[in-house]
């Protein structure tokens, strides 16, 4: 049972506070969402529907912390179909946002985030790739870790986790 | 050409339109009412009757009494295949010209065919002209047009007409989906409004399914059921036993093997399919046809959902000498669309009776 003791009734507003997160308040629960998702047809515990519903309902700490949120493709077909525009998958990636602030974010994600600060991409350029790139007539890559951890804000130990992956 | 002369002209001749005119005869008032099709009635003349063991309130009956009563009233004068063309105002009486459309070779005896163009001068204007069923082509996702075994709400309601069932493949389906809100409540539609009677009429009919043909499973796709009545508390454990309902709209409909393949989430958010011999689409009600068009002739505004009219609760639609009856300015019931037609008869009375009193004063 869900206590209303343990909601945070301006969880919904944070979210909808955020870039892409707006649409969450028009929900009404339809489940067409959920209809069409495939991470649904294979995790039986993701249910976008669900997801919102907790949000709605102000479970901050439930939402924040699970490991659920991070498992969506990405695909937007709950976005094609959702007759009120919430707009799901960015909706998602404005919760992803708060859990990651909230240090939610697990460590694939983390070592992501290092992978872009160090080298600006998600692969770091070696001598291949610029060897590669001279045949082609191409003017070589170079790495300027520095620069990526400040655009991207990120602290310097961040990017380390990043190298070591 | 022809001119008449009439206190009340009444455009559309549904159950609004012909309430509105029995209304105004009832009270000795005049008036002309000028229906663009051969036949009065409006939609609810391919209504069946859904009583199962006893009434079902469903209203499709009522045009019946209203047309038989209509028939006995002189002050109402009916005119079939009549198209407004033109309005203009001038000195407090509406000029509105009247054009004769194709004769479709289904006349109506209560109503006389327009023979040639014809002016009515009118104090008042009552628009009754109805609503247009929503086209599911619009909702692709949900197979109209393209799978087999899936049909409208109106559709199915025409073959129960007939006292007929029948499937994707020309038999009686083992099971019947309906899918309720299609076209209604849907903002990517633009259509952000609840359509009022299509809860009721899909239950209606699957009562109706399951008294003819016991064997058959219903199953109710629905977000919740509005609108049903006051009866629906006494009527909901009742049908709880008959009727699967489903609390998800589906997310596709798609050809399957042995009929049309729904697939929803279903209870645990898990996304699951089904096959159904028939898949029925409840299609909302939208504004009619001629909203665009009238809204200019008569210089009035459509309000928020794109029906004519302004204020529901008065039946006026905010220009002058103008009100609107029954769907033409929202969802709603045929009873409800009888006492709306009634609120702007009144409304129209009214307006005779001020103006009356201002000549008279000067
Ligand atoms: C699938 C479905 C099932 C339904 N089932 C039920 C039910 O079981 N119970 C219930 O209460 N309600 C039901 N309804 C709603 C019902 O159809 C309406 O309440 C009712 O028809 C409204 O009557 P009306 O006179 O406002 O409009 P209409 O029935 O649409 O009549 C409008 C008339 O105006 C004419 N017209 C249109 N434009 C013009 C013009 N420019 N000039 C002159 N004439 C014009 C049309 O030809 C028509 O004759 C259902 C609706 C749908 C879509
Ligand atoms: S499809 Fe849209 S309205 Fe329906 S439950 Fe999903 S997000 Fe909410
Ligand atoms: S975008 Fe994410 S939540 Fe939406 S359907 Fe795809 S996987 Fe599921
Ligand atoms: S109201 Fe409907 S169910 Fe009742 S008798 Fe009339 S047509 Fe039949
Ligand atoms: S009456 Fe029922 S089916 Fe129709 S729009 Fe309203 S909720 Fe949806």
């Amino acid at each position: 049972m869900i206590s209303l003791n343990d909601c945070d009734p301006g969880f919904k507003f944070e979210v909808a506070a955020e870039p892409g997160g707006a649409g969450i308040k028009a929900c009404f629960a339809c489940a067409a969402c959920s209809a069409r998702c495939p991470v649904a047809g294979h995790r039986e515990e993701y249910d976008p529907r669900r997801i919102i519903r907790l949000t709605l309902l102000g479970r901050r700490e439930e939402v924040l912390s699970s490991p659920l949120i991070w498992l969506c493709s990405a695909c937007y077909s709950c976005q094609e179909v959702c007759p009120q525009q919430v707009r799901f998958t960015e909706v998602l990636t404005a919760i992803k946002n708060l859990a990651a602030k909230a240090g939610y974010a697990p460590p694939s994600a983390k070592q992501i985030a290092g992978l872009l600060a160090g080298h600006g991409r998600l692969l770091a350029v070696t001598e291949f790739e610029n060897e590669k790139r001279a045949e082609l007539g191409l003017p070589a890559v170079e790495e300027r870790g520095a620069d990526y951890a400040a655009i991207l804000g990120i602290a310097p130990e961040a990017a380390e986790a990043g190298e070591e992956a | 050409m022809t001119i008449i002369s009439t206190p009340v002209l009444i455009l559309g001749g549904g159950v609004a339109g012909v309430s509105a005119a029995l209304e105004l005869a009832r009270r000795g008032v005049p008036s002309v009412l000028a229906e663009k099709g051969p036949r009065l009635g409006g939609r609810v003349r391919d209504f069946c009757c859904k009583a199962t063991q006893a009434c079902v309130h469903c209203g499709a009956c009522r045009l019946g009494d209203l047309l038989a009563e209509a028939a006995a009233r002189p002050e109402a004068a009916f005119r079939s295949l009549a198209l407004a063309a033109e309005a203009q105002r001038e000195g407090g009486v509406w000029q509105v010209e009247l054009r004769p459309q194709p004769d479709e070779g289904e006349a109506d005896p209560l109503a006389q065919p327009l023979a040639e163009k014809t002016t009515v001068n009118a104090q008042a204007v009552i628009l009754a002209v109805g609503y247009e069923p929503f086209d599911p082509r619009r909702k692709t996702r949900f197979g109209y047009g393209r799978v087999p075994g899936v049909m409208t709400a109106l559709e199915l309601e025409a073959m129960l007409g007939q006292g007929v069932l029948v499937g994707h493949d020309g038999q009686p389906p083992e099971s019947v989906a309906f899918i309720q809100c299609v076209g209604s409540r849907d903002e990517s539609l633009g259509n952000l409004y609840c359509s009022r009677v299509c809860c009721g009429f899909a239950l209606d009919m699957a009562g109706l399914i399951k008294e003819g043909w016991p064997e058959t499973a219903v199953t109710f796709f629905h977000m919740d059921v509005q609108g049903y009545g006051p009866s629906w508390e006494e009527a909901l454990p009742h049908m709880r036993q008959a009727i699967d309902f489903v609390r998800a709209m589906p997310g596709e409909v798609s050809a399957g093997e042995n009929g049309p393949r729904v697939c929803f989430a279903g209870p645990d958010g898990q996304p699951r399919s089904r096959e159904f011999g028939l898949v029925a689409l409840s299609q909302g009600l939208t504004p009619p046809a001629s909203a665009g068009a009238l809204s200019e002739m008569f210089g009035l505004n459509r309000n928020q959902d794109g029906f004519l009219g302004e204020d529901a609760a008065l039946a006026v639609s905010g220009a002058q000498g103008v009100f609107v009856a029954g769907t033409a300015q929202g969802p709603r019931g045929i009873v409800e669309s009888i006492d709306h037609a009634a609120l702007a008869a009144g409304a129209a009375m009214e307006s005779l009776f001020r103006a009356g009193k201002e000549a008279a004063h000067g």
